[in-house]
């Protein structure tokens, strides 16, 4: 009986390492990883750190898209590790840690500016009654949306927070105290949204020279936005909402 | 506790000046950017044009004789075609700062309205070139 061999093909990562424990500057290893039609960056890595070699490093958790933790830069272009497979590329891949942030070890990023510049923008909704106290008596009441104003920042509110919108962005790279793509979307977000009573608070942070007119609409970020949401248009809209807002400045007393 | 040592040592990759070399996206980037250096030489031109107007008859012929040099024609071909590059990116980009109405009609309704303004300066100027 002829016995069915599975042929196995396989691919060469090349993946950049760095252990802050020993290296000066990062440096390259390759692996080879067997792959099929649906094997992603993601599943590789985890071969690599089950079979070949335990002691790479990199961040991961839900595998489908929606964490943001897995991003990397794959031949040099952000990506989410779980949503990018081995199969549409056809020579070696080129695996490095995102570009414009610190790294940590091997692929892990030091996203703590991140983490920083979203605080900054107040991306939450803000509400003026909310320095009173709240007591029984004063129950606070749900805040209704009709669905015309829920379309208006829909669009901006499916961020997963991943960053591969600032590993794109020429202008972090050069200025890292630019608020960056993915806070000035969700500033955005929130200045749209009718519920919220906060633009005021932000409007300062949007305006500053790390804000919205920080941008050159290179254009790169919404291209490798996973989520699609168009980051550099939200970016350019907070342009003419701080136009707008200067504008109607000049004629306040 | 502060003084305790900590095994991090973040790196942080230098950006070099040929940052914009490494990906299509940022050479196109440079590109559309770019477009303003041959605008400016085409700028140059018009206000010398206006200044020799304002001297009298034998510099405004001379600064015709000087547009009409090959090499002044050359550049300022160039300038019309970057310029027509750039219109069609900002016009592309334009519906998504301003999203009044579907891109589509948008992009068409700015390539109108360029015609119909270059139409109406040839119509008024015209005569004059």
């Amino acid at each position: 009986m002829e016995k069915t061999v599975e042929k196995t093909v396989e691919k060469t990562l090349v993946i950049q390492r760095y252990n802050p424990e020993h290296d000066q500057t990062p440096s390259q290893q390759r692996y080879q990883v067997p792959f099929d039609n649906s094997t992603s960056v993601l599943d590789a890595l985890l071969y690599i750190q089950q079979s070949l070699d335990p002691s790479l490093a990199f961040r991961w958790s839900c595998r489908m898209a929606i964490c943001g933790s897995c991003s990397v830069m794959v031949n040099g272009i952000p990506k989410l590790g779980c949503k990018t497979f081995l199969r549409d590329y056809s020579g070696d891949l080129l695996l490095e840690p995102l570009a414009h942030f610190a790294t940590e070890k091997d692929l892990v990023s030091d996203m703590t500016l991140f983490l920083q510049h979203l605080q900054a923008v107040k991306p939450y909704l803000i509400r003026q009654e909310q320095s009173a106290a709240i007591t029984p008596a004063t129950k606070p009441q749900p805040h209704k949306q009709t669905p015309k104003q829920l379309a208006k920042y829909r669009k901006f509110s499916s961020c997963i927070n991943c960053g591969l919108c600032y590993a794109a962005c020429p202008q972090f790279g050069l200025n890292p105290e630019f608020l960056g793509p993915a806070a000035l979307t969700l500033a955005q977000r929130y200045n749209l949204d009718s519920r919220d009573q906060g633009k005021a608070e932000r409007m300062p942070q949007l305006n500053g020279k790390n804000g919205v007119w920080g941008c050159t609409f290179v254009g790169f970020c919404s291209d490798v936005c996973p989520k699609h949401l168009d980051p550099a248009a939200a970016v350019n809209q907070g342009k003419v909402a701080s136009a707008t807002d200067f504008v109607i400045g000049l004629f306040k007393p | 506790m502060s003084e305790q040592h900590s095994p991090r040592r973040p790196y942080l990759a230098p950006l070099t000046a040929s940052w914009w070399l490494k990906h299509r996206y940022y050479r196109f980037y440079m590109l559309r950017e770019a477009t303003v250096l041959p605008l400016l030489f085409f700028c140059g031109c018009l206000i010398a044009g206006f200044y020799s107007l304002q001297q009298g008859e034998s510099s405004w012929l001379n600064w015709l004789s000087f547009m009409a040099q090959p090499w002044v024609m050359a550049l300022n071909a160039l300038t019309f075609a970057a310029s027509l590059f750039h219109a069609k990116t900002f016009f592309e980009l334009f519906p998504r700062v301003m999203p009044l109405l579907p891109a589509p009609l948008m992009i068409a309704g700015q390539w109108l309205g360029t015609v119909a303004v270059a139409a109406l300066l040839l119509l008024l100027l015209g005569g004059v070139l």
